[in-house]
């Protein structure tokens, strides 16, 4: 009943909702290299913060198509980080006497999701009318997507760091997840930093474009997304005995 | 069935064998902030061959007497922390907690080490931007205030895990978890230290 098995304790029901959430991030992934590197110019950026307006309308313009379907698997890559906070914030959970990590978790991760799903609004935008739009507004929603994604260090690596501390402060063996993924959680943590200086470069490697500022976030992001769904995988079977 | 202390002590004789410091987390932490610096010193190297005449003015100029302060204050950090796991090492062996205190102290001191290393490379950012230098002078400055800034974040929590084990260190008893914790934290600050010696090569000296 319930999906609990009453005699072997097993909760299947648990077991499958984990499965979702771990291979959400998995889905995730696959989306975004679909949608933001093969098809929608995100991942290597297809323009730089130096260029002029009028190169941002015209590059815009030139694979609208493109970037529109790259949009639709962008937007639905980036709503599943809600699948991959709340298995997360189960996992945690489950070792908890009373919830206080769990809640921080889907707080970050809620407030996470949501900036992400506006990255894909701002890039699905950007194609809608290119032409019609002044150049510096399709400049800005460019703009604003890479602030979105880069800008944003605090949610993400606070995020990484309510992961980390309830692992680090549990008693051996009453980990919600390894203890090494709790290093590399902070790992990840400091990794978002440099995102902050795109505010302050608007050319070479510190600015939105660049590797230590867009590279280095991306790629410790998306390796994270894996690293946890790998968690909530290995999480859930462990529920399942 | 065994007695507390038993397991106490069969856990401390597992400690005292041969082993790698901290826990397995902490250098997959080291491993990760090492390729992404790599990253860095091949840009800084990179930059180095593009723009050869730019770096070595830019390096003409900078104080070389403070990045050698500096790399003093943390070698003797590293040290009084090295030193101060090995006495927190022996108390745990030994099982009762009688050097801990010298341990504390020497924590304190690495502390104090690493805020004059706070200290001393605002006075060095404060006279180059006295003098109008700014990282949008020159691509050189660019990379040196943006890389120590990075380098100084990890002095900033790399302090966060100097007070915390200061405390650790203070406890009553240490077991083999705080050990642990000691351990760790510990190789976080070398990493530190380690950083920042190689960052100081690549600006200062080459």
């Amino acid at each position: 009943m319930n999906g609990i098995d009453t005699h072997s304790g097993k909760d299947h029901l648990f077991y499958r909702s984990m499965r979702f959430c771990g291979w959400s991030g998995v889905v995730a992934v696959t989306f975004f290299i679909i949608g933001g590197m093969i098809l929608g110019g995100m991942l290597p950026p297809m323009l730089s913060p130096d260029e002029p307006a009028a190169e941002f309308a015209r590059r815009v313009s030139d694979h609208v198509v493109a970037i529109r379907i790259g949009s639709v698997f962008l937007i639905f890559s980036f709503a599943l980080f809600g699948a991959l906070a709340a298995g997360i914030a189960a996992q945690t959970r489950r070792f908890e006497k009373a919830p206080a990590f769990s809640y921080l978790q889907l707080m970050f991760g809620a407030s996470g999701t949501v900036v992400a799903v506006l990255v894909a609004f701002s890039w699905a935008l950007m194609s809608f009318r290119p032409d019609e739009y002044d150049p510096a507004v399709v400049q800005m929603l460019i703009d604003f997507a890479y602030f979105l994604a880069l800008f944003s260090v605090p949610v993400f690596s606070g995020w990484c760091l309510v992961i980390a501390l309830p692992i680090l402060f549990a008693n051996e063996g009453e980990e919600p997840f390894p203890r090494w993924i709790a290093f590399f959680n902070l790992w990840a943590a400091v990794l978002y930093a440099p995102g902050l200086m795109i505010l302050f470069f608007k050319s070479g490697i510190f600015s939105w474009s660049g590797i230590v500022a867009l590279w280095i976030p991306f790629t410790a992001f998306f390796l994270w997304i894996l690293v946890m769904s790998w968690g909530i995988l290995k999480g859930a079977g462990s529920a399942r005995g | 069935m065994t007695s507390p202390d038993s397991a106490v002590s069969s856990a401390v004789s597992e400690r005292t064998k041969p082993h790698v410091p901290g826990e397995l987390g902490i250098w997959c932490f080291v491993a990760g902030d090492l390729a992404v610096f790599t990253v860095f010193f091949v840009l800084i190297a990179l930059g180095n061959g593009d723009q050869a005449q730019v770096f070595a003015q830019s390096r003409a100029s900078l104080e070389l007497w403070i990045g050698v302060l500096n790399t003093l204050l943390l070698l003797s950090g590293s040290w009084l922390v090295a030193t101060a796991v090995e006495r927190c090492r022996e108390s745990v062996q030994s099982g009762s907690g009688p050097d801990t205190r010298g341990a504390a102290l020497q924590f304190a001191l690495a502390i104090l080490t690493g805020v004059l290393f706070v200290a001393n490379k605002s006075l060095e950012w404060g006279i180059k931007i006295a003098h109008g230098i700014t990282p949008a002078t020159n691509d050189f400055f660019m990379y040196f205030f943006v890389f120590t800034g990075i380098h100084l974040f990890h002095v900033l929590i790399g302090l966060g895990v100097l007070i915390a084990l200061r405390r650790v260190s203070r406890r009553e008893r240490l077991d083999s978890k705080a050990l642990r914790t000691i351990e760790s934290g510990a190789t976080f600050w070398h990493l530190v230290d380690l950083l920042w010696i190689v960052l100081f090569a690549l600006f200062y000296l080459i």
